[in-house]
C-alpha cells in the first residue's frame, strides 16, 4: 500500500532553547521574542519568530536560520541571569514535513499520540515519539512537522521512505 | 498500554515515559535501626500486591517527573498527580 504524502528533510532553523520562569524570560529577552505561550504545548509567533512551550518553565525559539546571529546578539546567552538558560541549539534537531492528504496516516505509523484536530490543535506543539525516538511535533500547512535529534536525522528519513513506499 | 497522565501534558502513551521504580521508604537512621531493618531498606523495594506508589519519567515528552499509585492486580491508576484526572 502506498501513501498519498511527501515528506521533505528540512535545512537547519535557529533554535534556542530556553529555560527558566515565564517572567524572567520576558524580563529579559523584550521585544526580540514574541509573547511567550500560556498553556503548555502550544505556540505563539511573532514575525518569523515562533515560541513553543515544551515542558516546565522550558521553551524552544525558531527562527529562520538567517536570523540567527541577529536573535543571538539580542538574546546575549552568555551574559543571561542566573534564573535563566539560553542555550544556541540549531544544530541538535533535524526538521521533517510530511504533507499530503495521507499525512495524518503516515503519522499514526510512527506516533503514538492521537494528532486528529479535535485532540492535537492548529497551534499545538509537544515532544513524544516518533518511530520511537524523542521528537517535536507541530502541525504545519498541508499536514505535520516533526524533528528529532539530528544524528537520527538519516536513520528517520530512511524509516519514512519505507513507511510510505 | 497504559495511559499515564502527565501533569503538563495530559494522558501519554507509556511508551513514551520510563518506569523509575516504586517509591520506597524514606531513608532510616542506620543507627537507630537493626541490621536486618537496614538491609531491608537497601534491597527490599515495595511489590504489594494491590496499589503501589510508582514514579516515572516523561523522557520522550515534557522531562517531567511524577509518581502515581497503580494497581498491580488490574493495571488501573488508582491516583494520577495532584490534578490530573
Amino acid at each position: 500500500m502506498s501513501y498519498d504524502v511527501t515528506f521533505q528533510r528540512r535545512g537547519l532553523d535557529a533554535l534556542f532553547d530556553l529555560k527558566g520562569r515565564a517572567g524572567a524570560i520576558r524580563g529579559w529577552a523584550g521585544d526580540t521574542l514574541p509573547q511567550l505561550p500560556d498553556r503548555p504545548n502550544t505556540r505563539s509567533s511573532g514575525g518569523e519568530v515562533e515560541v513553543y512551550y515544551v515542558g516546565c518553565d522550558h521553551w524552544l525559539a525558531r527562527a529562520p536560520l538567517d536570523q540567527e546571529e541577529m536573535l543571538e546578539a539580542q538574546l546575549q546567552p552568555a551574559t543571561c541571569p542566573v534564573e535563566i538558560s539560553i542555550v544556541r541549539v540549531s544544530d541538535t534537531l533535524s526538521f521533517f514535513r510530511v504533507t499530503g492528504p495521507d499525512a495524518p496516516e503516515v503519522m499514526a505509523i510512527a506516533c503514538p499520540l492521537d494528532l486528529h484536530e479535535a485532540a492535537f490543535a492548529v497551534d499545538a506543539v509537544t515532544y513524544t515519539e516518533m518511530f520511537g525516538l524523542k521528537a517535536l511535533v507541530l502541525r504545519c500547512t498541508g499536514g505535520f512537522e516533526f524533528a528529532v535529534e539530528q544524528s537520527f536525522g538519516d536513520m528517520v528519513e530512511d524509516y519514512l521512505t519505507r513507511a510510505t513506499v | 498500554m497504559l495511559l499515564i497522565p502527565c501533569p503538563l501534558c495530559g494522558k501519554r502513551s507509556e511508551s513514551e515515559f520510563i518506569h523509575g521504580g516504586p517509591v520506597g521508604a524514606d531513608r532510616p537512621d542506620p543507627n537507630a535501626v537493626s541490621d536486618a531493618e537496614w538491609v531491608d531498606y537497601l534491597t527490599v523495594a515495595p511489590n504489594p500486591l494491590g496499589p503501589v506508589q510508582e514514579k516515572w519519567w516523561h523522557a520522550r515528552g515534557c522531562g517531567e517527573w511524577l509518581t502515581i499509585w497503580r494497581d498491580t492486580r488490574t493495571h488501573d491508576i488508582v491516583e494520577a498527580p495532584d490534578g490530573i484526572k
